[in-house]
């Protein structure tokens, strides 16, 4: 692709991403056109009544003649310059107000987009990831939106009155005043051009020490811990005086051309041109000594809203690389649903795992052709090693993901032509790992039936055997967890089960080591998940095989393929591999003491 | 905000006064420069060229001088940048590598991150983007006034008066934004929060989708930072324009005199060089407004500037622990606690109250207690992640305040939770406990940690990179690694936290068989989750509201009644639990 095009894109993806708020931005970038050519409308009024006051020459003046004339100037003047205050104000608040709005839409569309893409994108990156696109790249649009286009209105209003005012006042001043104005869009172009080269080395420094202040500064406790101070912080150190140089190596060239553009329009250098060219021409004989003061007053002038322009411009880089972010953030593929409407599910649906690969690169096989029934009311455990395949056929299951090859059914129904929802009724789980939002605990049990009534959220809170820990809080069920509600793991583990109930799905995926969470919860937790699991459609990641012992069906999983299948009997009989792992595992006392129940 | 940034720049603050100087002499200059104006046009309207020319040479010779200095102030400004981003780094990261390693929580490394590296890249273009308009635009137009004075003193007056007028306004609405701007910092940081969570808990957000989706609670967060960032819009659009409309308000008053001026002038009969005078006036007031004005429009700038400073010197407010002058070197492998009591704010109660404990070196002890009992403070304390409120930790018989901070860490291997590693192979992070290992020991520590069986799946084998912070493996196996490296250091005392480093099975099993082993050759301090663990403990300390409530020997406590049997209870009913089947192992509490 060349250079042309990927600029056009870019500015394509722009244009794209504030297409809502167009109109609103013109239209403000117009009102500061105009406001930044009434405000200038006074320097223009001095120079007439210069004229006025001493075209009178050296005769006494008469202020009855030109009094009323000057008043009447002076009051134009600061009638145009208020008039032109409000306009660019107003032109100033329609931008920041569209910069407003603009900002909350895209953060609510990403939102709703990002609600509909596979959990796997949200597991291969890090949650302050997409919070810096949301956060930050969003802000970084702020100086395109609210300040670009009515900055650029002010430049050009104020270049386009001051060009034609001159003008019109003498071509040759003209020429010569605004001469330093385009030589400094020359330097500025010249030293874009000689950073470009080095623009590449100083992105890479940039990603260089970004990392290492990442690694340095979650590293820091492990570093402490291990009395190996030097280590982080010296490839911290390396990092940061790398960068320095290559930063110095990228402003180098810089400097020196900006300087000259800098100090090319300063008012004093465009002062000193308009004076030594105003003076030769005085003394050609070109023009009157007074007809060099509208240039002094009104070239100096164009200074300030030029060195903002370029100030600006300059930011404009940053907010095109947010937009493009942005861009493709909006545009994530989500999970696909299948065509068709699904049909209303029986509530005794049967989960069928029909000849099920994944890949999470599309190499390595997790899962490698997987099939099996989940019968109602009937209990099935996956056992097998860590990293066997287990969590991710429960995440295939809970639609994380779609598989690569076969199909997930339910009720005879492909789970991709589920919506979300409906799926979510039929199929609960409980993980090992607890997320909780930061509400209250009514609203974290009620989560998914934000309508559930007290009773309800409280009968789910017993069952999951945490309704004695709430109520004994200061605020009960209105107490906010991680404010006034410092729960535990394994309390903020049963809230989590407790949720799970509320949903009352007939289908259920546990991960046994949920209990083993938390030693001095373990007891409840167990209970809590077994009364919870009554009556349902199990489905157990087992980490220990003598919790699972009484399973109807165990399933042992190696390398992604299913190796054994049938109950705890069948597969002691067959003395395969499940039969070395419980003999490994050394469960028989434990199971000579489980005859005793406590 | 200067302070801060003298602060931030250490050794390196003489090239941000050079900076100072340089462009307040180029200000000051550049006003000179604009005044030799009056000259000029004096000869020229009085039609003698001649002094008209020489002026003029004054002048071209003085905007070469700006244009020079101008440079001068640029590269001086670059260079300031310049020492931000290396000087400035370097001394939060001194300054960082001091803090108690209890300062870092999620929050304040999040912070850290974010300052060190875009918060430095912002200061650093301050100098040159900002802090030179600002200055020269202050500077330039106090030299003018000067001039004016001279032309004449009503006039001179009214701009002197303008300026403290304006600095006021200036402070005023720059006040003004602070509490909107609280509020949206306020409203901004629960939106990330929200943000974080929404991506962390996409799984449980969308499995409970019920009627308004999972993502109602970011949608109400986004909406009400929208809300208060209109709020503040509102505010800052009205301190920009209070700011301006002030500087336009002093260019009105200011055109106003010189028109009564000229009034008194040619009203009264004066020569028409008087008339000159009030013309030249006016070119004055507009080199006075004009810098005044680009001030003015910088104001939300300086206002995002101040608070990224204000983020800086919070972080250079935190007290590193005292480091002792003349530290003493710890004999053995024993640790003792007297008296101590810790609470983490002077308005919170106690989480540890005067607890007293004796280890001997070479022994284990399991400290058992529910969450919240104060296990995890009490060998933290030991870790010194920060220091006690009363009371002393001893470690080798010396008070660890008393010990340097790598004397202290040659003493302890600790295995808990957070299992970071560094950008570099497994072998390389496992070498963190032990820099010089030598390749057998390595992999002996992989072996004992069940680092082994990881290291069988990859091509690479040891040599794996790991990713930046280890993402390229799952927490157990990032975990397992953590207790490779600890086990490697050789420390005469290691701190365990069974119940969070012992994620799954494998590393359970690794743990177990590390404390089998180095039971009687190490001082091991476990916080305890199995029951086997706690069997081999020489000592048994439970804690209980932060309090010691019993303690003893396994066999001792087992036998009386209190808070261990009812623990060894609990164990032994969780070992026993099946998730289905026989109803006889369910429902009895």
């Amino acid at each position: 692709m060349s250079v042309n095009e990927a600029k056009a894109t870019a500015s394509g993806t722009v244009s794209q991403v504030l297409q809502p708020i167009r109109g609103r931005l013109i239209g403000a970038g117009t009102l500061a056109a105009l406001g930044s050519m009434l405000t200038m409308v006074p320097l223009a009024g001095i120079a007439h009544i210069a004229q006025l006051a001493l075209s009178q020459g050296d005769a006494v003046g008469n202020w009855a003649q030109i009094g009323g004339q000057v008043w009447q100037v002076l009051g134009v003047s600061l009638g145009c310059l208020f008039l032109g205050m409000i306009l660019i104000s107003l032109g100033e608040m329609i931008a920041h107000l569209a910069d407003n709005r603009i900002t909350g839409h895209l953060r609510l569309a990403i939102t709703r987009r990002l609600a509909k893409v596979p959990l796997g994108w949200f597991t291969s990156r890090a949650s302050g990831e997409v919070k810096q696109a949301m956060q930050e790249d969003i802000n970084t649009l702020h100086s395109l939106t609210a300040h670009f286009y009515t900055t650029l209105g002010r430049t050009v209003g104020a270049a386009l009155i001051a060009v034609l005012y001159l003008f019109a006042m003498d071509w040759r001043m003209a020429i010569v005043s605004l001469l330093p104005f385009p030589l400094f869009f020359l330097f500025v172009a010249r030293a874009t051009k000689a950073s470009s080269a080095n623009m590449q080395a100083f992105g890479a420094g940039m990603a260089r020490i970004n990392n290492a202040v990442v690694e340095f500064v979650n590293g820091i406790p492990v570093v402490k811990a291990f009395g190996v101070e030097g280590k982080a912080h010296g490839s911290y150190r390396e990092a940061v005086d790398a960068f320095a140089a290559a930063f110095t190596d990228f402003t180098r060239p810089l400097v020196s051309a900006m300087a000259n553009a800098h100090a090319l329009i300063t008012p004093v250098a465009v002062l000193g041109i308009v004076l030594a060219f105003g003076t030769l021409f005085v003394s050609l004989g070109w023009i009157t000594p007074l007809q060099i003061l509208p240039f002094a007053l009104v070239a100096p002038g164009m200074c300030a809203p030029l060195l903002l322009m370029s100030y600006i411009t300059h930011d404009l880089h940053n907010a095109t690389g947010a937009a493009q972010r942005v861009h493709t953030l909006l545009h994530t593929p989500v999970l696909e649903n299948l065509a068709g409407t699904a049909p209303l599910l029986a509530q005794n649906a049967q989960v069928r795992v029909e000849h099920l690969s994944y890949s999470y690169d599309g190499e390595t096989r997790v899962l490698d052709d997987v099939s099996f029934t989940l019968k109602p009311g009937t209990v099935t455990a996956i056992v097998g090693a860590s990293g066997a395949g287990k969590s991710t056929l429960a995440r295939l299951l809970l639609r994380f993901f779609d598989p690569s090859a076969g199909r997930i059914t339910l009720g005879g129904v492909d789970l991709r032509q589920l919506d979300t929802a409906q799926l979510y009724r039929h199929i609960g789980f409980v993980l090992q790992e607890v997320r909780l939002i930061h509400a209250s605990l009514r609203d974290n049990i009620a989560l998914g039936r934000p309508g559930a009534s007290q009773e309800e959220i409280e009968a789910a809170a017993r069952t999951a055997n945490i309704h004695q820990r709430i109520l004994a809080l200061p605020r009960g069920y209105d107490s906010v967890i991680g404010e006034d509600a410092q729960l535990s793991g394994g309390e903020l583990q049963r809230v989590s089960i407790a949720r799970a109930v509320l949903l009352d799905p007939p289908i259920l995926v546990l991960d046994e080591a949920t209990a083993a969470a938390d030693a001095q919860n373990e007891v409840q937790i167990q209970h809590a998940l077994s009364r919870f699991a009554r009556g349902r459609t199990l489905l157990v990641i087992a980490h220990r095989l003598d919790t699972v012992m009484h399973a109807d069906q165990i399933i042992l999983i190696d390398n992604g393929s299913i190796r054994e299948q049938g109950n705890h009997a069948q597969l002691l009989a067959r003395n395969g591999q499940y039969a070395r792992l419980w003999a490994l595992g050394g469960y028989q006392q434990a199971k000579e003491k489980a005859q005793s129940p406590c | 905000m200067l302070k801060t940034f003298i602060q931030l720049l250490g050794d390196d603050a003489p090239v941000l006064h050079r900076y100072l100087i340089m462009t307040l002499v180029y200000g000051v200059l550049c006003g000179l420069t604009i005044i030799t104006l009056m000259p000029v046009f004096n000869s020229l309207l009085a039609e003698d060229l001649r002094t008209a020319w020489q002026w003029l040479a004054v002048l071209l010779v003085g905007v070469l001088l700006c244009w020079a200095l101008r440079r001068t102030v640029e590269k001086a400004g670059i260079r300031v940048g310049i020492a931000v981003l290396q000087r400035g780094r370097h001394r939060l990261g001194d300054h960082v590598a001091q803090l108690p390693m209890g300062w870092f929580n999620a929050h304040n490394t999040a912070r850290l991150s974010h300052v060190t590296s875009q918060g430095m890249m912002a200061l650093a273009q301050l100098p040159a983007h900002v802090f030179t308009p600002v200055i020269t635009g202050v500077v330039t137009p106090v030299v003018v006034v000067a001039a004016l004075f001279t032309l004449n003193i009503h006039m001179g007056l009214i701009a002197l008066l303008t300026l403290p007028v304006l600095f006021a306004v200036f402070v005023l609405t720059a006040r003004l934004g602070q509490h909107a701007d609280e509020r949206f910092n306020s409203d901004t940081a629960h939106t990330s929060r929200r943000m974080v969570e929404f991506a962390q808990a996409q799984s449980v957000l969308r499995a409970f989708n019920g009627e308004d989706g999972g993502t109602r609670f970011l949608e109400q967060a986004i909406t009400r930072q929208q809300q208060s960032a209109r709020h503040l819009i509102h505010v800052s659009a009205m301190s920009v324009v209070f700011n301006t409309w002030a500087v336009q308000a002093a260019f009105a008053a200011l055109l106003i005199a010189a028109a009564l001026w000229l009034g008194d002038l040619t009203g009264s009969q004066l020569p028409a060089g008087s008339v000159v005078a009030v013309m030249l006036a006016l070119l004055l007031v507009s080199r006075f407004v004009d810098p005044l004005l680009e001030v003015a429009s910088y104001s939300e700038v300086l206002r995002n500037a101040r608070s990224q400073l204000a983020v800086v010197r919070e972080l250079f407010a935190v007290q590193p622990l005292p480091q002792p002058r003349n530290p003493q070197a710890p004999s053995d492998g024993a640790v003792e606690l007297r008296d101590v009591s810790l609470r983490y704010e002077t308005d919170q109660p106690d989480v540890l109250h005067k607890v007293s404990l004796q280890i001997a070196p070479g022994s284990m002890t399991a400290l058992v207690g529910a969450s919240g009992s104060g296990k995890t403070t009490l060998v933290r304390l030991i870790a010194r992640f920060f220091d006690a409120s009363q009371g002393s930790v001893l470690v080798g018989g010396v008070d660890v305040r008393q010990m340097s901070s790598g004397q202290l860490a040659a003493q302890i291997s600790q295995i808990f939770q957070d299992a970071y590693l560094f950008q570099g192979s497994i072998a390389d992070n496992i070498r963190i406990g032990k820099a010089d290992a030598t390749d057998a020991e390595v992999m002996e520590a992989a072996r004992q940690a069940g680092v082994v069986e990881i290291i069988e799946r990859l091509p690479q084998g040891l040599d794996t990179p790991v990713g930046e912070g280890g993402t390229r493996l799952s927490g157990g196996e990032r975990q397992r690694i953590s207790i490779a490296r600890a086990l490697i250091k050789d420390a005469p005392i290691l701190l365990v936290d069974e119940a969070t480093a012992a994620l799954d099975a494998e590393n359970q099993a690794a743990i177990a068989e590390a404390l089998a082993r180095l039971r009687g050759k190490r001082t091991l301090i476990v916080i305890a989750h199995q029951l086997s663990t706690v069997a081999m403990a020489d000592q048994i300390v439970v804690l209980d509201n932060g309090q010691v409530s019993e303690h003893g020997s396994p066999a001792q406590l087992s036998e009386q009644p209190g808070l261990y049997a009812h623990f060894l209870a609990q164990r032994r009913a969780a070992k026993g639990w099946r998730i289905a089947g026989e109803p006889a192992s369910e429902g009895s509490v």
